[in-house]
């Protein structure tokens, strides 16, 4: 140590952070970021504060009114900043909301059409069970991203409000989108017709190009992700959280399965399985698709529109989506998608051997546009169309004629007609309530222990956009 | 506390850590009271995340706050802050304990939604100035014991730039509000002096 000038005894100090455990310096870590994090906020809320003020002062400046009017805005304006300042010092808990009705159903748990019980507001929640989480670690990162998602509106995805959770679930406070999903309409018409298709293919491909401008790859875009808004255009819900990390995605787990598979066929008499696919009749087409549902509700779920790449070692890109496209495009079209087989293991195997497992049946009529769209989509992620950009996508002569700018403002071509604000006819209740388990107890609140509570993401940590919030008519 | 180099002046207070600072300029402009918006609510979301900050501060030193290193919650030569028990007797505790009943004896105010509401409609009670003052007392007696015993811990951990900040933004908030009282400051009161020649605090 030395003394310095001016009086000021400077103190050398050798930091020895070495000395101390991986879980101290992982918390060290996180408190940094958090504070910084916070910093970071504390500003730009500041600012973003002063100019919602500076604006409405300036406008009012400018227009006639009475004094008293005047003020009544700005007090208005005030209001809406306390309730935000207030909001993100609220713990929202299931008893906050109330069930309408349960309106899907995915690998994890439930979607439900709730009440808030203080606005009234009218939302979709998303109930997911920990315990079915294929990867538990993986939950921090699923959050971060989530984080993320929440800040970006966009007219493409699905928006999210709130997240909390107990010690059995995780809830997601979603927008409720009343269309139903593309699974659903796929199994109501069978097949689309090519300009249909070319809609809701086109709407897709701007959705998917949305998701990607911000940095993320879906993953598990497959048509019970693709839901439909009270006009029939689509948004797609559903992604960040837990879906990359489905035992759908792990090729392990279809190895096992093939081979019970495998063990189990041989005292049996060999079959030629890919034949099945290439003769499929109606009848069968009727039976896939009354499992497909059932399919959805599983826990396992559906590898029917994974890229291959995905089951490799070797990484991917967002490519991967625009393969999802085409095996939806082709479902589209031909009513089943590619490489559907009786069980998801085989599935994977004819996934993973696409070169020669995929095929057009002839009976369908495809233009020739639409089959070259679908087979530069459902190919290696080398030479996959869209992997520079989706630019060469919407090049493709399959979307001759689309004005890609105003796709969202025209009319869809089948809008859903609704009664009510709560209408539900475009979901499969009845079936929902076959294969429903009982509605998910919540753990009693007050018995929660501290750490638990420790674990609730705030909603001003995770919704920290005043301006979503408004917008969306959350305040 | 920088005796190893025979200087009896605690490491906090000394070149170069004393002017460590993760947030430049004045906490001034995140502090006072926005136009227009509630005071309630503003105090009561700053003093929320004050509390979950400081519980993340807590979190990394708590290991290292032990009975045998901190066998009082001291803030410094010749000061030690008493818990009142129960029958409102002043009794000694060791720091570990007396963070961990401070924590918890906010948090649960903090949840309290006849002292904090958070439902729409609903007003802040007559006692709420008073409350903020205790919460704020307290949580200044969790500053002055991590500084006064634990700096060097997070000096190793490179984290003196976060906590000074975070600490002069919250003396700041304190003077804009009138949280303070003057005698809880004194263990500090170096280190504020030092933050207010900064420019930190106005
Ligand atoms: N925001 C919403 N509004 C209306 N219905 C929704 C909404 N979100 C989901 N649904 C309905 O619930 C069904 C299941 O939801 P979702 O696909 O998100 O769950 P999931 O299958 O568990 O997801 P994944 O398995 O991909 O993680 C959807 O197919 C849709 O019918």
């Amino acid at each position: 140590s030395f003394s310095g000038g001016n009086g000021q005894d400077l103190v050398a100090f050798d930091r020895h952070p070495e000395a101390f455990s991986d879980k101290t310096l992982d918390r060290a870590t996180t408190c940094k970021l958090k504070i910084e994090h916070y910093y970071q906020m504390c500003v730009a809320h500041a600012v973003e504060r002063n100019q919602r003020r500076i604006e409405l002062e300036q406008k009012l400046q400018k227009e006639r009114g009475s004094e008293e009017r005047k003020a009544r805005q700005l007090a208005s304006l005030g209001k809406k900043e306390s309730a935000f300042l207030r909001l993100r010092r609220t713990r929202l808990s299931l008893d906050d909301f109330q069930t309408v009705k349960v309106i899907g159903k995915g690998a994890f748990g439930e979607v439900r059409l709730v009440q808030k019980k203080d606005t009234g507001k009218i939302y979709a929640m998303k109930t997911l069970l920990k315990s079915e989480m294929y990867n538990k670690e993986q939950l921090a990162h699923v959050k971060a991203e989530r984080d993320v998602l929440a800040g970006a509106d966009s007219p493409w995805v699905v928006s999210l409000y709130y997240s909390f959770q107990d010690s059995q679930y995780l809830y997601l406070i979603m927008e409720f989108l009343p269309g139903g999903d593309l699974m659903t309409m796929l199994i109501n018409y069978d097949v689309f017709s090519e300009d249909v298709t070319r809609f809701y293919m086109a709407e897709c491909v701007l959705a998917i190009e949305a998701i990607h401008k911000q940095g993320f790859i879906h993953r598990d875009i497959k048509p019970d992700n693709v839901l439909i808004d009270k006009n029939g255009h689509i948004k797609l819900s559903d992604f960040g959280l837990s879906t990359g990390f489905h035992k759908t995605h792990d090729s392990k787990y279809y190895k096992k399965l093939l081979q019970q598979q495998q063990e189990q066929r041989k005292d049996e008499e060999p079959e030629s399985v890919d034949a099945i696919h290439l003769t499929m009749n109606r009848q069968q087409i009727q039976t896939w698709r009354k499992s497909r549902r059932v399919m959805a509700y599983s826990a396992v779920g559906t590898p029917d529109y994974i890229a291959p790449e995905i089951f490799g070692n070797q990484g991917y890109g967002m490519e991967c989506d625009w393969w999802s496209l085409g095996a939806i495009m082709y479902e589209c079209l031909v009513g089943f998608p590619p490489f559907c087989s009786d069980t998801p293991a085989e599935t994977y195997r004819k996934i993973v051997n696409w070169p020669y497992t995929l095929q057009f049946p002839s009976e369908v009529y495809l233009s020739a546009e639409a089959e070259d769209l679908i087979r530069r989509l459902l190919t290696s992620a080398e030479n996959r169309i869209g992997r520079i950009s989706a630019d060469e996508i919407k090049a493709h002569p399959f979307f001759r004629g689309v004005n890609w700018e105003t796709v969202r403002d025209f009319s869809a071509p089948f809008v859903p007609k609704l009664s009510s604000v709560t209408d539900t006819s475009y979901f499969p209740l009845d079936e929902l309530e076959k294969v429903s388990e009982n509605i998910p107890a919540p753990p009693p609140s007050n018995g929660e222990n501290e750490a638990l509570r420790e674990n609730l993401p705030f909603i001003g940590y995770t919704f920290s956009r005043f301006d979503y919030l408004t917008r969306k008519n959350a305040l | 506390q920088g005796s190893a180099f025979g200087n009896k002046k605690p490491l906090f207070v000394r070149q170069p850590f004393i002017q460590s600072a993760l947030v430049k300029g004045s906490f001034k402009t995140i502090v006072i009271l926005p136009r227009y918006v509630d005071l309630g609510d503003w105090l009561a979301l700053n003093m929320f995340e004050f509390f979950s900050n400081l519980k993340q501060f807590h979190l990394v030193i708590d290991e290292f706050c032990t009975a045998r290193t901190c066998p009082s919650m001291s803030a410094g030569p010749g000061l030690d802050y008493l818990w009142l028990d129960a029958n409102r007797k002043p009794i000694r505790l060791p720091a570990e304990t007396y963070t961990s009943y401070v924590l918890t004896w906010i948090n649960n105010k903090l949840n309290d939604e006849t002292l904090f509401p958070t439902r729409a409609n609903m007003t802040f009670p007559a006692n709420f100035p008073s409350t903020l003052r205790n919460i704020y007392r307290q949580m200044l007696r969790i500053f002055a014991h991590y500084y006064h015993n634990h700096f060097e811990t997070l000096v190793h951990l490179s984290m003196e730039a976060h906590w000074n900040s975070f600490f002069a933004h919250f003396v700041s908030f304190g003077r804009e509000f009138s949280l303070i009282d003057k005698r809880d400051i004194e263990p500090l009161q170096e280190l504020i002096s030092a933050f207010e020649a900064q420019g930190k605090l106005s």
